[in-house]
């Protein structure tokens, strides 16, 4: 058996393609380790030896057209989903952001500066070659040189402790010596943590060359789990992943930290009245929204296509191209836009035909702005998969019917509108899926106002399940809740999973026309 | 085979040693590069869209001893006095340009507690609290600087007592008054309403009062709103806030919506007037009065016009919220030390702070610098006035539940949807709830 040529261009592409590969795993494994990320590590190392494996072997085929996929599939579909799913069953929001530990270093590391108390000027030292144990030299406001120590405390020293280099900085005292910038740098974690305990309290270094007098806030025992303030004496204990007073109210400058709270997020969403409140009213818009999105943009986008598809119709290049550009400009933008021409008082639309119309603030004409914008923007996809649907139906078929004594519009509804619907109704369903969660139509058009009076957390007419759970997850509360939005996010991802599954059944029943 | 599978492994690894040993050095110029490519894209969506939700870009830590985050203008003035800081000490700063200012906050509660943070990096006193409560700002005892700074701006990022930044520019929004339209301040707000009605009545103006609404409403509004007495949040005993007690629904706050809902009736106050078409109206001519903040001037150039303070509504006096944008030090820092050192010795000078007004002329917080501006700058003069009076933007957390509320009350009261007291009344309450669901 003799084997190919073994440097063929395509042998050269694949070897770049495992060269990147493999690059990618090895420039990213050191910073995984370094953080101890061992899924990371498990997940990069098996899936390069797998790509290596599938594309230096010539037997595996099949895999090597199902590997991407099945990556790209896996790191942007399921991860994401997994790990939404997480942070849904945790607290993680502003305020809860930190590991336990962090909060409470971050809580004991609150100073506060002793009124009145003296500043010294600071020198920062270190025993031996300034490598042991760190000191500070400090001259208060009398000019009085001491040392501090976090064991000793702070003596006053002679004159004769004292060593000055020769531009008169002091550069060792009593077996301590000046730190270089470098060791001062190196240190400064345990500089930070460094307290000389006086009558006044605890001086500690403020800059390098100054010092002063400092009380710790809080203190946090171990024994009882609870965090005492050192200034008024008053108790707090954990809940929830914060520290509370005895009234339940959390500490507001102190961090909390991330705890697993079980259903919490979702059951908050079923029973938190507030959220019930207008739920309802919006998750009815919002299937009309994604259902009459699908039938308008699809509506036209057929109509044109059958218009432009037909034989006799002049200039059909031209048109077809010009048709594409609502598609071809960024939706945003698009929105953005639609918000500026729609304005009552000054807006394109209204003063060109002179009306006076409240497109945005009116709860009715604010919904159908956004179909009306919806309908720009998603007509060409429609006109283009229908155009390629039409192509793709045989003439004769359509010939045939004629013959028969049918009428062109029956011609239509009988032969080609069935067939079509085959290839075009699993794109409707996906873009109903796709409609059903459009963020950026609702939220760039009109923020999902107008708002609704006297709804019991804002809301607005035009808002869909996944703007009002923007507004409820980022701009209710003390801040974003992550948590709380991943518990909605997954509500909803159920809900249109669910809903295109049930819809994928059915279009099966017209695939058995073909 | 034995030997062409050899040759196969063997230069594959020279690849991936070629090509991972590229990819340090690759980092290392798109970390500098990738920053201002993205910031075009960034401000194109903070101008498009009112509230941003920019796209979260990777941002990497650079290697140095003190890492600074700070916006595109401040970066230069970070650069020049951190390379005389570095000199001096013989340490290594580098300062990493981050799109959008009010974004900074989002990026280093993303990066930070990874390691990947910033030492120092900028932001604002509104976001304050959210920072605390995250756990990623650390105190800065300011007691040796703080003669030397407006107390209002140091008290505007101190939280349960303790400061939290350096601050280097307050702002406010103050009145500014086309003078070829109304060549004499108005007294009261009542005139201000007369004379701008009637210059509209009259076709002189097309709109009487250029000031945006939407979601910038609560923030420019609140001079009129608090005019009345009214407040966000009642104080406790002690000083802290009372979250049960929202100033909308008090007597002073539905009094408040009893005229911005005469003010929306008449036509001062616009609901479909947005920042741009604020700038529009007012820079060319076509609107006797606007409320904004300095940001905004270099819009008007082609206009006369004066910054005053807000004159009295119905008696009252119109209060500004005042923002303060300072400089703070990550609570995940490893250099807290020098960072510390960094800022109390070398951006606390007048000379640092002077640099921060002529990068971005904003009402400065240093009183050196604040007494020079007001004798040479009439506008920011007025700015500053208008600011005197102010009160801080509550940093407390809290306050994010309150905005959306607020500005959806007012659409309601503005374009007379529905009742203005009810409006108000229940925007406290939605508060309320969204506080103690928290």
């Amino acid at each position: 058996m003799r084997s190919r040529p073994s440097f063929t261009t395509g042998f050269v592409v694949k070897l770049l393609f495992l060269a990147g590969v493999n690059a990618i795993a090895v420039w990213s494994l050191p910073t995984m380790i370094e953080q101890s990320w061992v899924p990371g590590i498990v997940a990069v190392t098996l899936m390069t030896l797998l790509i290596d494996y599938v594309y230096l072997r010539k037997r595996t085929i099949p895999l090597k057209y199902l590997v991407p996929g099945t990556i790209f599939a896996l790191i942007f579909q399921v991860v994401p989903v997994i790990y939404t799913g997480y942070i849904s069953f945790t607290n993680y929001s502003t305020g809860n952001r930190l590991t336990k530990d962090q909060a409470i270093e971050n809580a004991e590391r609150k100073f506060s500066n002793v009124p009145g108390s003296q500043r010294y000027e600071l020198v920062i030292l270190g025993q031996g070659d300034g490598s042991g144990e760190l000191a500070l030299y400090l001259v208060d406001e009398a000019g009085r040189p001491f040392l501090g120590t976090a064991e000793g405390g702070l003596q006053e020293l002679a004159p004769t402790d004292i060593v000055t280099d020769d531009g008169g900085k002091v550069a060792s005292v009593d077996g301590y010596v000046a730190l270089s910038i470098r060791q001062l740098g190196d240190r400064q974690g345990e500089l930070a943590s460094l307290e000389v305990q006086t009558e006044e309290g605890a001086i500690r270094a403020v800059t390098l060359s100054k010092a002063a007098v400092y009380t710790r806030i809080y203190s946090y025992d171990e024994a009882s789990n609870t965090l005492r303030n050192n200034e008024t004496g008053e108790v707090y204990t954990v809940e929830e992943g914060r520290f509370v007073d005895a009234q339940g109210v959390a500490l507001s400058d102190v961090p909390g930290w991330q705890v697993y709270v079980g259903f919490g997020n979702y059951t908050k969403v079923l029973t938190s009245q507030a959220i019930r409140g207008p739920f309802l009213r919006v998750f009815v818009w919002n299937y009309a929204f994604a259902l009459l999105s699908v039938l308008s943009t699809f509506a036209l986008g057929l109509g044109l296509a059958v218009a432009l598809n037909h034989q006799t119709m002049k200039g059909r290049r031209i048109y077809r191209s010009l048709l594409i550009i609502p598609y071809a400009l960024p939706s945003f933008m698009s929105a953005l836009i639609f918000r500026g021409l729609l304005n009552q008082d000054f807006g394109v639309i209204n003063q060109i035909l002179g009306f006076n119309v409240n497109w945005l603030n009116d709860p009715w004409l604010a919904k159908a702005s956004v179909l009306l914008l919806n309908l720009w923007l998603g007509f060409p996809y429609m006109f283009l998969i229908s155009l390629g649907a039409l192509q793709a139906i045989p003439n004769e078929l359509k010939e045939a019917a004629l013959m028969d004594g049918a009428t062109a519009r029956q011609a239509f509804r009988r032969v080609t509108f069935p067939l079509l619907m085959v290839t075009v109704a699993p794109l409707l369903i996906s873009s109903f899926a796709f409609n059903f969660n459009n963020f950026n139509t609702i939220f760039l058009l009109n923020s999902g106002g107008p708002p609704i009076q006297g709804a019991a957390t804002p809301a607005g007419h035009t808002d869909i399940l996944i703007s009002f759970t923007f507004r409820l997850a980022f701009e209710g509360g003390r801040g974003a809740d992550y948590g709380l939005a991943s518990a909605i996010a997954i509500m909803i991802f159920i809900m249109v999973a669910t809903i295109s599954a049930l819809s994928f059944r059915r279009t099966r029943v017209l695939e058995e026309l073909s | 085979m034995r030997g062409r599978k050899t040759t196969i492994i063997g230069v594959l690894l020279a690849f991936v040693l070629l090509i991972a040993g590229c990819g340090d050095d690759e980092a290392e110029t798109t970390t500098t590069v990738a920053p201002e490519t993205t910031t075009t894209a960034a401000e194109t969506t903070t101008t498009a869209a009112e509230e941003t939700t920019t796209t979260t870009m990777l941002i990497v830590r650079e290697d140095a001893d003190l890492v600074i985050w700070a916006d595109d203008t401040r970066t230069p003035i970070f650069e020049a006095f951190a390379q005389q800081y570095a000199a001096d000490n013989g340490i290594t700063v580098a300062v990493q340009e981050i799109p959008a200012i009010e974004e900074i906050d989002d990026r280093v509660g993303e990066r930070a507690p990874l390691g990947e943070g910033p030492d120092i990096f900028i932001s604002a006193n509104d976001v304050l609290g959210g920072l605390v409560a995250d756990g990623l700002v650390e105190p800065l005892d300011l007691t040796s600087v703080a003669d030397d700074f407006a107390q209002g701006a140091i008290d505007a990022f101190t939280f349960g007592g303790l400061a939290y930044a350096l601050p280097y520019a307050t702002e406010s929004v103050a009145l500014i008054r086309n003078t070829d339209l109304v060549p004499e301040a108005p007294a009261t707000f009542e005139e201000l309403e007369e004379i701008a009605l009637g210059l509209v009545a009259s076709g002189e103006a097309e709109i009487p009062l250029a000031v945006q609404a939407g979601s910038g409403a609560p923030y420019h509004y609140f001079p009129l709103y608090s005019a009345f007495g009214g407040y966000v949040f009642g104080t406790n005993a002690d000083g802290s806030f009372n979250f049960a007690d929202i100033g909308f629904a008090s007597e002073a706050g539905l009094a408040a919506a009893d005229a911005f809902a005469a003010w929306g009736a008449s036509g001062l106050l616009d609901w479909d007037i947005t920042y741009d078409i604020m700038l529009e109206k007012f820079g060319d001519g076509s609107a006797p009065f606007a409320i904004t903040g300095p940001w905004a001037l270099p819009s008007f150039e082609g206009v006369n016009f004066v910054v005053e303070p807000i004159p009295p509504v119905q008696g009252g006096e119109a209060r500004p919220f005042i923002g303060v944008q300072g400089i703070m030090v990550s609570a995940f820092s490893e250099a807290k030390l020098f960072a510390t050192d960094f800022i109390l010795s070398f951006l606390a000078t007048e000379e640092a702070q002077q640099a921060f007004f002529d990068a971005d002329p904003r009402g400065p917080s240093h009183l050196a610098v604040l007494a020079r501006v007001q004798e040479t700058d009439p506008n920011l003069g007025g700015f500053a006035a208008s600011a005197a009076n102010g009160v801080p933007i509550p940093s407390v957390a809290e306050m994010g539940a309150v905005w959306t509320p607020w500005q959806d009350a007012y659409q309601i009261i503005v374009t007379g949807a529905g009742d203005a007291r009810e409006a108000f009344q229940n925007a406290a309450e939605q508060i309320v709830t969204a506080i103690a669901a928290g």
